[in-house]
């Protein structure tokens, strides 16, 4: 009985300090879910009322629409192209054997590890040069920003794709050559749809990686060319107030749909 | 967190012209990857090695180490480093004892709303640290919830200063460091059978011996990596000290930012940058030799 009440109690102990944990992650967006609903400007409690006005407010200033619109293109574009480089890269590593393979694969996965400001301000610098030795307009513009948005979201698209080829079983590829299919056909029929999780995970993982970088975007837009972290932080420098908050709510709503979305494909648990 | 399936892929048998299909499926990847991530960081470390010119804000070309010295004898920038290492190791330690528990009940629970803890895991960090900075901004400003509610309650008589303090930062980097480690030992605690646990139990072992003894050193990898990756992140924080510390509070990260940007120092800022990155590895590789001695023992 004693044993019983025991292992009961050690149950709500362990569940208890995993709820104040999820808590603690849940805390900012809470608050700033909160904040997006009230009906006065300053954020003091309790709140006066509440009001949907901040989310119309939105519209008002250009600057938000801007940099959503930039922040969706140049994370379109981007995971476009880091599909393009790293779904085929994916497939050489783990189908193929060749010299410095190991290597080369952590290579592809590094992006992940280099602190964002120093790959902000390494990729500025090689702008700078790029610039003086080509004499082209590099520094601050569009493709420059697609690149370096590019270069953080292979890693994703790399690990995905590779999670999932691992789990295709090779003999079903055989087979469809036997069978008469050459090797373009046998991509397209069989091994493309049998990894379309992964890479479906790899490029929603990889726009959501690219739409909310901050740290390496900071030193590599240009005048007129802001991403919607970068105005969210700037107006944050500067003041708190339910407009900012509704621009966040409407950033965590698209974010979950997205990771709604990617967890029909695969189940986040395997991937993350 | 791992990348298991590259380093142990499916040994697959070597045939005519495969060198050259991978070498056709890998290069345009990896040539983009050296371009575009390699050769910035070997021009970094060439710009650390110029001069600059503080009279006319510009960068001479040099070979020598002043950036470097420069930084280890100023005790303004020695002090910043210290307080960054500081706050990493504090906020590390925190995310282990606090993600610990989240880890085991998500890696174990039957529950068919797993997906959606996992979710309510994951969400927040594509949310982007702004955002949750300004989150925190909510609950700590002089009239935001925690003030407010003291007030209110009159526990306090004037707001405590929570907002742009050490406090602040920590608190935040917690929260945006947690969920990557919840989501490393999840991972590697998933994979620990349940029934060793189970072994240990009937074995007569109370809860906290079975931790120590059984789980700890199982789920060690996973502890590592989420250790390794919570303090890599906390040691280049940058929108939440910038955020929540305000403009007198420094850690490495905006540091950089400002000298690159604000004093147009690139030769310095480059230094910074690399000191950061040196830093941050010579720390994680001597705890990983620490923690594996341990371990072996």
């Amino acid at each position: 009985m004693i044993a019983v009440i025991r292992r009961r109690a050690r149950r709500w102990a362990l569940n208890g300090a995993a709820a104040i944990t999820l808590g603690y992650i849940l805390t900012p967006l809470v608050f700033v879910t909160w904040l997006a609903f009230f009906r006065q400007e300053i954020p003091s409690f309790p709140p006066e009322g509440y009001s949907m006005r901040w989310f119309a407010a939105i519209l008002d200033q250009p600057k938000f629409v801007e940099g959503f619109r930039m922040s969706f293109q140049v994370g379109v574009l981007a995971t476009f192209f880091g599909l393009s480089l790293g779904v085929p890269a994916a497939l050489a590593v783990v189908r193929h054997r060749f010299a410095f393979r190991v290597p080369l694969s952590q290579l592809l996965l590094m992006p992940l590890i280099v602190p964002g400001v120093v790959l902000g301000t390494a990729m500025y610098v090689f702008q700078v040069e790029a610039e003086k030795g080509l004499d082209v307009d590099v520094l601050g513009t569009f493709y420059a920003l697609v690149a370096g948005h590019t270069v953080i979201i292979i890693p994703w698209v790399v690990r995905l794709v590779t999670a999932s080829l691992v789990g295709v079983d090779r003999s079903i590829e055989e087979a469809a050559q036997n069978l008469g299919a050459n090797a373009f056909v046998t991509f397209w029929r069989i091994t493309l749809p049998a990894i379309r999780p992964g890479i479906v995970a790899g490029a929603l993982f990889g726009f959501v990686t690219s739409f909310g970088n901050l740290e390496m975007s900071l030193f590599l837009v240009g005048p007129g060319r802001t991403t919607l972290p970068i105005v969210v932080l700037q107006y944050l420098e500067w003041k708190i107030d339910p407009t900012i908050a509704a621009v966040s709510v409407v950033q965590i709503l698209l974010i979950g749909i997205a990771m709604l979305i990617t967890d029909r494909y695969v189940k986040l648990a395997r991937v993350v | 967190m791992t990348d298991t399936a590259i380093a142990h892929g499916p040994v697959v048998e070597k045939r005519r012209g495969e060198g050259l299909t991978a070498a056709a499926l890998l290069t345009p990847a990896t040539v983009f990857v050296a371009i575009a991530l390699l050769a910035p960081l070997v021009i970094l470390f060439r710009y650390s090695l110029n001069e600059f010119v503080p009279a006319r804000k510009m960068m001479v070309e040099a070979v020598t180490i002043a950036n470097y010295i420069k930084f280890f004898t100023d005790p303004y920038y020695t002090t910043i480093l210290w307080t960054t290492v500081r706050i990493a190791v504090l906020v590390t330690a925190v995310c282990l004892v606090l993600g610990f528990p989240l880890a085991y009940v998500v890696a174990r629970t039957q529950s068919r709303f797993k997906n959606l803890l996992i979710i309510s895991i994951v969400l927040p960090l594509f949310v982007g640290n702004s955002v949750r900075a300004a989150g925190w901004m909510v609950v700590f400003g002089n009239k935001g919830f925690v003030n407010a509610s003291l007030m209110g309650l009159g526990l306090i008589d004037k707001p405590f200063e929570i907002m742009f303090t050490e406090k602040a930062v920590i608190i935040g980097i917690i929260a945006v460091n947690l969920p990557f480690m919840v989501l490393s030992l999840q991972s590697v605690i998933e994979g620990i059978d349940r029934s060793v646990e189970e072994a240990a139990f009937s074995l007569g072992a109370p809860p906290a011996t079975m931790f120590w003894r059984v789980l700890w050193p199982l789920a060690l990898p996973g502890i590592l990596a989420g250790t390794i990756l919570t303090f890599i992140l906390a040691m280049n924080a940058y929108a939440t000290p910038f955020l929540l510390g305000g403009p007198l509070f420094k850690m490495m990260a905006p540091l950089i930012y400002n000298q690159f940007t604000q004093q147009t120092n690139w030769p310095f800022g480059g230094a910074i940058a690399f000191i950061l990155m040196t830093v941050t590895l010579l720390l994680t590789v001597a705890a990983n030799l620490i923690i594996q001695r341990r371990a072996a023992r």
